[in-house]
This record gives C-alpha cells, sequence and structure tokens, in this order.
C-alpha cells in the first residue's frame, strides 16, 4: 500500500499534469509574483491591483544557500534521527524569489548559481503519512 | 523640535540571571540610570518601554507598567513599545519624541528582556496565514539560517573567506574583555572560532550570537531642563525608525519578488541614511556604530549597505583592525551582540548606553580616541528597525 502524502499546508503547491508547481498569483497590472496567493497587490507603485491565480516553476537559479547543522526549533519538526539538511533561496525563471528546502544527497556540492528545479517530497513522516512540502533539486 | 539631551544611563548587565525577574533586572538599570542623571523617579514625567515578547509585561507587553509599578505609581503616561529586536530602539525613538514635540521635559526609555534556553522560535503565532510560523513550519527554517544564506551569498559574491567571517568574533572578544557588562569576555583565537560547531553553514557557534537576560536605561530631557541641572550631556543629534521596502531582497515571508540589485535590510539602510541626513552627518564624520550583529556577517554587510566603504570592501577593513576602537571606523567596541548575547528587546537602548559612555570618554581600555559622534541601528522581526547618532 502506497504512504498517504499529506501536504505541510493548503494550497501552496500541487501536482499537475506538467509536474509540481508552487500556487501563487500574479498582478495582471505591475506584473509581480506572489507566493503564496495575495488578495491584494503590494506594490506600492501599482496603480490598481489585478490579481490572478498563477503557478510557478519548476525551474530556478541557486541565489544561495544554508544548511541547518542542529534540530530547528518547533514548529519545524523532522524525522528522528536528525539529519542536517540544506535550505536555500532560489530565483525562479518568473521573477520570484522563493524560499525552499534543498533536496541534495551531496550537500558539500552546492554551489551558489546552480541550476535547480522544483520537487515535492517529504519533509518527515507523520501517523497521517508523508509530510510533503516544496523543495528544489540541483539539475 | 527642541533639542534632547541624555543626561544618564544605565544597564545590568548581560547574562543569564535565573534568579532575577525581569522587572529586578529593569529597576536596577532604572535606578542606575536615574542615579546617573541625578532625577529623582517622581521627576519622570513619562516612560517608553520596549515590550518583551519573552517575559514579563503580564503577557501583553506592558513592560513599561511593571516598571512603573515596581518604582512607585506616580500616574505618568506609559507607551509600550513593540518591534520585536527593534523595540528597544523604538521606545528610545517616541522617548526622543516626546521631549523633543515638548509633550514633556524628562523622559524614562527602558528595556529589558529575560529570554528562554536555546534558539529561539521567532513567531509567537501558531497560524498558517502568518507566513513567519509557515516559513518554519514548512522549511524549517529558523532564523540563524537566514543569516547563513545571506553569509554564503557573500562568499560567492566577495569571496569572503570562513577566516575573514571568524576573524570578526576574534575582533569582538578583544574588546569585550573590557567591558564589565559583557556576558562573555574571554578572548578566542581564530582556531577557538574556526573550530566551533557549524549552526548554519558557514556561521559557527562562535560567530553567532547566543539569547541573554539584561536590561538597560536612559534618560532623557530638554536642552533647558539638561542647563538647569548642570550636566555634562549628550545630545540626540537624530532619532529615526522605519519599516521594509517592497522589492526589499530579502523574503520576510516565503518568497519576495527577484530585486534589480542588492536591496537587503531596506529598513535598516532608510533608518541609517535618514539619521545621519537628520544629523547633518556624512558616514566619515561618524567616530563609532554600534551595529545589530546577531552574527558576524553584519559587520561586513552593513556598512557597506551604509555607504561607509566600498561592496567587498569590509573584509579588508576588519583584516586591517581598522573596526578596533583605535581603527577608522570603530565597530561595537562595546563586544556587540557577539559578546552581550541578544536580550532581544532590550538592545537598542543597550546601545544608546554604551554610545553615551563612548561620547562621555568613560570606556575605559575599549574607549574610541575622541569621540564625538556616534551611531546605533537596531534590525526586528517584522520589518522593523531603528537607528540613532549621538553626539558630545
Amino acid at each position: 500500500m502506497a504512504t498517504r502524502r499529506v501536504p505541510v499546508a493548503e494550497g501552496l503547491f500541487a501536482e499537475t499534469p506538467d509536474g509540481p508547481r508552487l500556487l501563487g498569483s500574479r498582478c495582471v497590472s505591475c506584473g509581480t509574483p506572489y507566493f503564496p496567493r495575495a488578495s491584494l497587490c503590494r506594490n506600492p507603485a501599482c496603480h490598481e491591483s489585478r490579481l490572478e491565480d498563477a503557478s510557478f516553476g519548476p525551474g530556478g537559479t541557486l541565489w544561495s544557500f544554508s544548511v541547518q547543522h542542529y534540530p530547528p526549533p518547533p514548529p519545524a519538526k523532522y524525522d528522528e534521527p536528525y539529519a542536517p539538511y540544506a535550505m536555500g533561496l532560489i530565483d525562479l525563471d518568473e521573477g520570484l524569489r522563493v524560499l525552499a528546502r534543498i533536496s541534495a544527497g551531496n550537500l558539500a556540492a552546492l554551489v551558489v548559481g546552480a541550476r535547480v528545479e522544483l520537487v515535492l517530497e517529504r519533509l518527515y513522516a507523520s501517523a497521517d503519512g508523508e509530510v510533503i512540502t516544496w523543495k528544489f533539486r540541483p539539475q | 523640535m527642541r533639542e534632547v539631551a541624555v543626561i544618564g544611563v544605565g544597564m545590568h548587565p548581560w547574562g543569564k540571571f535565573a534568579e532575577k525577574s525581569i522587572t529586578q533586572l529593569c529597576r536596577e538599570a532604572v535606578v542606575a540610570a536615574l542615579a546617573d542623571a541625578d532625577v529623582a523617579w517622581r521627576e519622570v514625567e513619562a516612560v517608553a518601554a520596549a515590550s518583551s515578547r519573552f517575559s514579563g509585561g503580564k503577557g501583553w507587553g506592558l513592560n513599561g507598567n511593571d516598571i512603573v509599578e515596581e518604582m512607585g505609581p506616580t500616574g505618568v503616561p506609559v507607551y509600550n513599545l513593540s518591534a520585536g529586536c527593534a523595540a528597544g530602539g523604538n521606545a528610545f525613538n517616541i522617548g526622543h519624541t516626546l521631549v523633543a514635540s515638548g509633550l514633556h521635559d524628562v523622559v524614562l526609555v527602558v528595556g529589558g528582556e529575560k529570554m528562554p534556553k536555546g534558539f529561539i522560535q521567532t513567531s509567537g503565532v501558531e497560524e498558517e496565514t502568518d507566513l513567519e510560523y509557515l516559513r518554519q513550519l514548512a522549511v524549517g527554517m529558523p532564523g540563524p539560517a537566514f543569516w547563513g544564506l545571506l553569509a554564503s551569498r557573500r562568499m560567492a559574491d566577495h569571496g569572503t573567506t570562513e577566516e575573514q567571517l571568524a576573524r570578526i568574533a576574534v575582533k569582538a572578544h578583544q574588546v569585550a574583555k573590557h567591558n564589565e557588562n559583557a556576558r562573555f569576555r574571554q578572548e578566542f583565537t581564530l582556531e577557538d572560532v574556526l573550530t566551533s560547531p557549524l549552526v548554519s553553514y558557514p556561521l559557527r557557534l562562535y560567530e553567532i550570537c547566543p539569547v541573554s537576560d539584561g536590561a538597560a536605561a536612559v534618560v532623557l530631557c530638554s536642552a533647558d531642563e539638561a542647563r538647569k541641572r548642570a550636566t555634562k550631556p549628550v545630545w540626540v543629534a537624530s532619532s529615526t525608525v522605519a519599516t521594509s521596502r517592497f522589492a526589499d531582497g530579502v523574503p520576510r515571508g516565503l518568497a519576495t519578488v527577484v530585486p534589480p540589485g542588492v536591496t537587503h535590510h531596506s529598513e535598516a539602510a532608510a533608518c541609517v541614511r535618514g539619521a545621519l541626513a537628520g544629523a547633518g552627518a556624512t558616514p566619515e564624520d561618524v567616530d563609532l556604530v554600534e551595529l545589530q550583529d546577531n552574527t558576524v556577517y553584519y559587520e561586513l554587510a552593513f556598512p557597506e549597505e551604509w555607504g561607509f566603504c566600498e561592496p567587498g570592501e569590509a573584509e579588508s577593513l576588519v583584516e586591517r583592525g581598522e573596526t578596533l576602537p583605535a581603527g577608522r571606523l570603530p565597530i561595537n567596541p562595546s563586544g556587540g551582540f557577539l559578546c552581550f548575547g541578544e536580550a532581544t528587546t532590550a538592545m537598542g537602548v543597550f546601545q544608546v548606553c554604551e554610545l553615551t559612555w563612548q561620547l562621555r570618554g568613560q570606556s575605559g581600555a575599549r574607549q574610541v580616541p575622541e569621540a564625538k559622534l556616534g551611531l546605533g541601528q537596531t534590525l526586528g522581526l517584522g520589518g522593523n528597525a531603528s537607528a540613532v547618532v549621538l553626539k558630545r
């Protein structure tokens, strides 16, 4: 039996026919992208807030990264035993800079400027199943 | 607006004080500041206090009310200011405004904090609509990881080495050994720092400020009042508060728009640039800076973001010893957050105390020679920042 996959929070990402995507908004007036979805364009220079649903990904560039060497405080959760993981800021090709986990086997091989792609993977296992979040994997 | 003077400062040492309440820490700082100013408690006309996130304040951030109850209920107005780690700076800004506006002649500013043990959970709200909460839940990203991201980007941009980062921690401890209020006063070698455990790559334990308990207080008054009291005041040249701007390169939630250039910490840059302009000063006029060094990274990034040096130049300033008290740009001659540890909401008031002692020439072995103009700066959750310029 396949393990149940539970999103870490609703409405943030989806598996689409074209692959995984982040779910957000874009202002039709000024082009500003938002993640998660926004209800109002926050660009002070925008004259009229006209938000549409938009999806982002999968391609981007690793702007920077860090490795979490100690178990984070709550509300973060992780599988025991704790293993260090990487996080990064990714500049998506659609002009959105997003925070994310990095899915990489070899943390020492991570480099700023690397091309990465969106994946939806396990954050930790809970009684309800695998809790899934958005991550980026070096190509 | 009227001229405003700092006529008294007081500090409870930073450390861990399990046996004392936050109000007791604050009371000791307030009593010291009032004695330094030669002002009686009943003469204080208003109180501006930093709201603590972690202790006292009846759970409502009413830390100023706690202090008034402790000192004696005189019926004065109390302003409790909340701005994350910038709360002390915000409280100072309101205290300054109360005097500068002519509303009050003698005002007390106070900030204190007792911190829980270990790495802090920054958000106090456990709802998925709170992006700070959601970030920690979904990405597993506590505060120090942000600093790690910024530091590793700097390494890629400017070739900054781990040794250069470590050198800043060595410098901090070199000056803090002379500061009796600092929590960590032992000297570190480069090797000590470079062999301390990695916390958030590339940052190590000794390159990140821990959390501490501490309290600081400042007595402000009008120029007339300062002259009447025949003290030798330090003057508030300017005090600013700002919030972050749209398209800041550091996302405060989960994402931001990719900015056109380097626009990090827009709130801190706006505050510092505004404070210098308000003081009629340029970076060259500043004799010392007390900046928010939650991590060594900020001693490299902030001076550049504020126009004190060219991008990529800060590493060489550190290596040449220019950020020591006798250097061209003394940064955190107190020992900074690295050696005090962060008593989050007290830090803006702590900086005013340290700057005042420097401008009075009372800083002993960590004294900046001929200090005439000093800059303080804080940065807090929610995109809050404050800055202050003091002059003698």
